[in-house]
């Protein structure tokens, strides 16, 4: 059992990064908008040196 | 091809190209250039209508305007910016990408849901006026947020609110997990020091849960004990303390059991079916919000030379003359300075119909300017005027809610105490029958019962279905306006501008008295400048040379004025030539005739669809035209609209629905225009178009935000499908909490499963609630056939 005094800490201290990292997440806007960045990865920028037209 | 390539409005018959306007052909030949053409293919809905006319943006590069809306960022400034026209997630996108490229903007994001475009821009690289030239290029009008600071909170307070949810799911998780160690100790083998060891850390876990993450509900309890009133709060509240010092009790002296678990469990659960619930409503308001400008953000003000001049209201004082063009909104009360206007005070008195003002008379902020332009000197501004005053009752007033909501509120409540005397029943019961389950079957009656679910059926179901409207394009603008939709009989439409398109196609032009016909088209066309009659559009692709002054608009007749010191009337025969009237547009001096238009106007394209769909739901069809008896039968027949009538004034198409609702009929009215606002607000619930008149959106109820009728039947369907839904969850929370309050009494729920029944019941009926969200089936209307054109000679 005395494992458990291991593993018990070390699942605090994951809980811990999680939080730490999801805080981060919504404090840099990950969550303010939820439908385009899903649009982003359909399409691609093409480099700037093949865009036409474009002042 | 009929519809426009861009924005998918259907195309008028003659039209070149693929385009409806000038406006949109260049947006698009813009997003061709710039290499985002993917916009086309990623969006759900088709774009804003692109307005050709420029507006004036240097209002934009004031630092007055920047001082109070913009906020200084290293490298610039960053301004919130709201816009009526982001329909779906590749708007944004499209902005995101557009402006971007803009030089000098050094951040840009738009986010669809809510309307907001943030923007962060280096002002002495590119003045702000010519980045929001393209956003206007685009189709989308910028428009001030509320300020910089307000926005600031907003985005404040939704990130605490997720990340307290973030941290009680995360410590909610692990507490269970924990818990759930001690509960598969089921022979009792575990030895005591490792008992209170997984205690302990339960503890530690679940304390920020209860306290950090359930902080909205311990406060709002705080408030709703202050008030002296028992609510929903207080009883999460008592529940969670109840469960978690308890079991803190239990872990210091080492007793049986603990029930950390039902403590987080309740909290989380509660807290998501809350956040859900609050961001359905957030969708619905963002909308509003976007399109809410009762005031003008700017004002024309009158220089000491008689220039005129935009500035921004803020900067509007008292002592300034003001301009105020036809159809616009009196910025402040003042003074009239003309011989006469005509004011319609809807917004302050209730009264739909003009009055009449004198010169030298009071008149209001809020006010709305007919016919002709006027001049103003302001005496009173900002919040000494009388709107606002009114605003704060309307305020207060606004934030009741719906009655049926404001039923169920007192219900809850009545049940949140019977159920705490109820609670101490049962304690006071099994402290006799066995003091040692006592504590527990107490803590599980109370939170297996809490009313949770019935306290969110009306408001989760209401929320849903006005963002399922704003997806339909329709905005709800008053309260009860879902309620009454669910239960109409009676359809009434007006024809212009309603079933036939807002933009009629001028025809052949005849002349007499030898004068040219680009010179009669000129002269009408100055006299139609401005004019906000759906006729008046025809004439909007033909520029005038000449101004016309006195002009004034007879409302279902025509309009008058003086060209070159010339008096003109254009309108129908009986009113510009003293001739019989035959559905024509006529040119004259009153007895002679000059010239004769001839229109022609197209049915939108899904109303024949539409006004199926309403037959098919039972609905009685009626309509109500102003135009000429020819015109109006040909379109009822048409769309096989049995009672039609001719050559209706406002009050008799008020007198129209008085009588159908004397018959205990409920009405829908659909108009735009001028002359339908007191029958729009005669009837039961109205709707018109966001492209019509201003005035016609004072009086409505629901606001179509398309260029398609095909909202309506989707909005009615929501309607209904919506007070299915609120009766449904009414059924099962009164049903959930009769069945398991008994159960529990009786001892036969563990709290933790009373936690999870309790919160699934909630769940429950904020999915239920959520299923409003899905898109009703498309209408056959999407593929309706070509529009159909009606021709007026």
């Amino acid at each position: 059992m005395n494992i458990l005094l291991m593993l018990i800490p070390v699942s605090l201290l994951l809980v811990l990064a999680s939080i730490a990292a999801f805080v981060w997440a919504v404090r840099s806007d990950q969550f303010e908008d939820l439908d385009t960045p899903a649009l982003d990865v359909l399409v691609g920028d093409r480099p700037a040196a093949e865009r036409p037209g474009v002042d | 091809m009929t519809d426009c390539k861009h924005c998918g409005e259907s195309l008028a018959a003659d039209a070149r190209g693929a385009f409806c306007c000038d406006g949109c052909a260049a947006a698009a030949e813009w997003i061709r250039s710039a290499d985002l053409a993917a916009y086309y293919d990623l969006r759900s809905q088709p774009a804003p209508r692109v307005q050709s006319q420029l507006q004036d943006l240097a209002i934009w590069d004031r630092t007055e305007l920047l001082a109070e809306h913009a906020h200084p960022i290293p490298g610039g400034r960053e301004i919130t910016l709201l816009s009526d026209g982001m329909r779906c997630a590749a708007c944004a996108w499209l902005i995101d990408r557009a402006l971007a490229r803009e030089p000098g903007v050094i951040e840009c994001s738009a986010n669809a849901v809510t309307g907001r475009i943030r923007l962060a821009w280096d002002p002495t690289h590119a003045p702000l006026s010519r980045i929001l030239g393209a956003l206007i290029r685009l189709g989308y009008r910028p428009f001030l947020a509320s300020g910089a600071t307000q926005e600031v909170e907003r985005r404040r307070t939704r990130q605490r609110t997720l990340i307290r949810l973030g941290v009680a799911a995360l410590g909610s998780m692990q507490a269970m997990m924990f818990a759930e160690a001690l509960y598969l100790d089921v022979n009792q083998t575990m030895d005591l020091a490792t008992r209170d060891f997984f205690r302990w850390i339960t503890l530690l876990v679940s304390t920020p849960v209860v306290f950090y993450a359930g902080w909205p509900f311990l406060l709002g309890a705080w408030t709703e004990l202050r008030a002296r009133r028992v609510g929903m709060d207080v009883l999460i509240a008592g529940s969670s303390l109840l469960a978690w010092g308890a079991s803190s009790i239990e872990t210091l002296r080492g007793g049986p059991h603990v029930w950390f678990d039902a403590a987080v469990m309740f909290v989380f659960l509660l807290l998501a079916a809350r956040m859900l619930e609050q961001r359905a409503r957030a969708i619905g308001h963002a909308r509003i919000d976007a399109l809410a400008r009762a005031r003008p953000a700017f004002v024309q003000r009158e220089g000491s030379d008689g220039s005129s001049q935009a500035i921004p209201l803020a900067e509007l004082q008292a002592g300034d003359v003001v301009r105020v063009a036809a159809g616009e909104v009196l910025p402040a009360d003042g003074c009239l300075l003309d011989t006469i206007a005509q004011l319609d005070e809807t917004l302050l008195t209730g009264e739909s119909r003009a009055v009449e003002r004198l010169s030298g008379a009071a008149v209001y902020a809020g006010s709305i300017c007919r016919n002709q332009p006027i001049r103003v000197r302001v005496d009173q501004i900002g919040s000494a005027t009388r709107l606002s005053q009114i605003a704060q009752l309307v305020e207060r007033a606004q934030s009741q809610r719906p009655p049926i909501a404001r039923l169920a509120d007192r219900v809850a409540s009545y049940f949140v105490a019977a159920l705490l005397l109820a609670g101490i029943v049962v304690a006071c019961v099994w402290s006799v029958i066995d003091p040692a389950r006592a504590l527990q079957i107490t803590l599980a009656t109370l939170v297996i019962s809490c009313p949770c679910a019935l306290a969110l059926a009306i408001p989760a179901a209401i929320s849903s279905a006005h963002s399922a409207l704003a997806q339909a394009g329709v905005l709800a603008l008053s309260e009860h306006a879902l309620e009454r939709l669910a239960q109409i009989t009676d359809v009434v439409f007006d024809k212009t501008g309603t079933l036939t398109e807002s933009r009629p196609v001028l025809g052949r032009v005849q002349t007499f008295g030898g004068i040219e016909s680009a010179k009669a088209l000129n002269i009408a066309s100055a006299l139609e400048q401005g004019g906000s009659h759906p006729l008046a559009q025809a004439f909007a692709g033909t520029p005038s040379t000449h101004a016309a002054s006195e002009r004034r608009l007879i409302a279902g007749v025509g309009v008058e004025g003086l060209i070159d010191g010339r008096y003109w009337r254009l309108g129908r025969a009986d009113f510009a030539t003293a001739g019989a009237d035959d559905g024509a547009l006529w040119l004259g001096n009153g007895k002679d005739a000059t010239a004769r238009f001839e229109w022609s106007e197209s049915l939108r394209r899904d109303c024949a669809t539409t006004i199926a769909a309403l037959r098919a739901r039972g609905l009685a069809i009626h309509l109500a035209s102003g135009d000429a008896p020819a015109r109006v039968a040909s379109v009822a027949q048409r769309l096989g609209i049995k009672t039609s009538r001719a050559r209706q004034s406002a009050e008799d198409k008020l007198a129209l629905v008085r009588g159908l609702q004397s018959q205990g009929r409920v009405v829908l009215m659909v108009g735009d225009g001028i002359n339908d606002a007191p029958v729009l607000a005669g009837a039961d619930v109205s709707v018109s178009f966001a492209e019509g008149a201003a005035l016609a959106h004072r009086a409505s109820d629901l606001l179509l935000t398309g260029a398609s009728l095909n909202g309506l039947d989707a909005a009615i369907n929501i309607a209904r499908r919506t007070r299915r839904v609120i009766r449904q969850n009414l059924g099962w929370a009164i049903a959930y909490n009769l069945t398991a309050l008994p159960l529990a009494a009786c001892g036969l729920v563990e709290p933790w499963l009373a936690a999870l029944g309790m919160a699934g019941s909630s769940l429950l009926v904020t999915l239920n609630s959520l299923r409003l969200l899905r898109q009703p089936q498309r209408s056959a209307a999407d593929e309706a056939p070509a529009p159909l054109v009606l021709e007026h000679t």
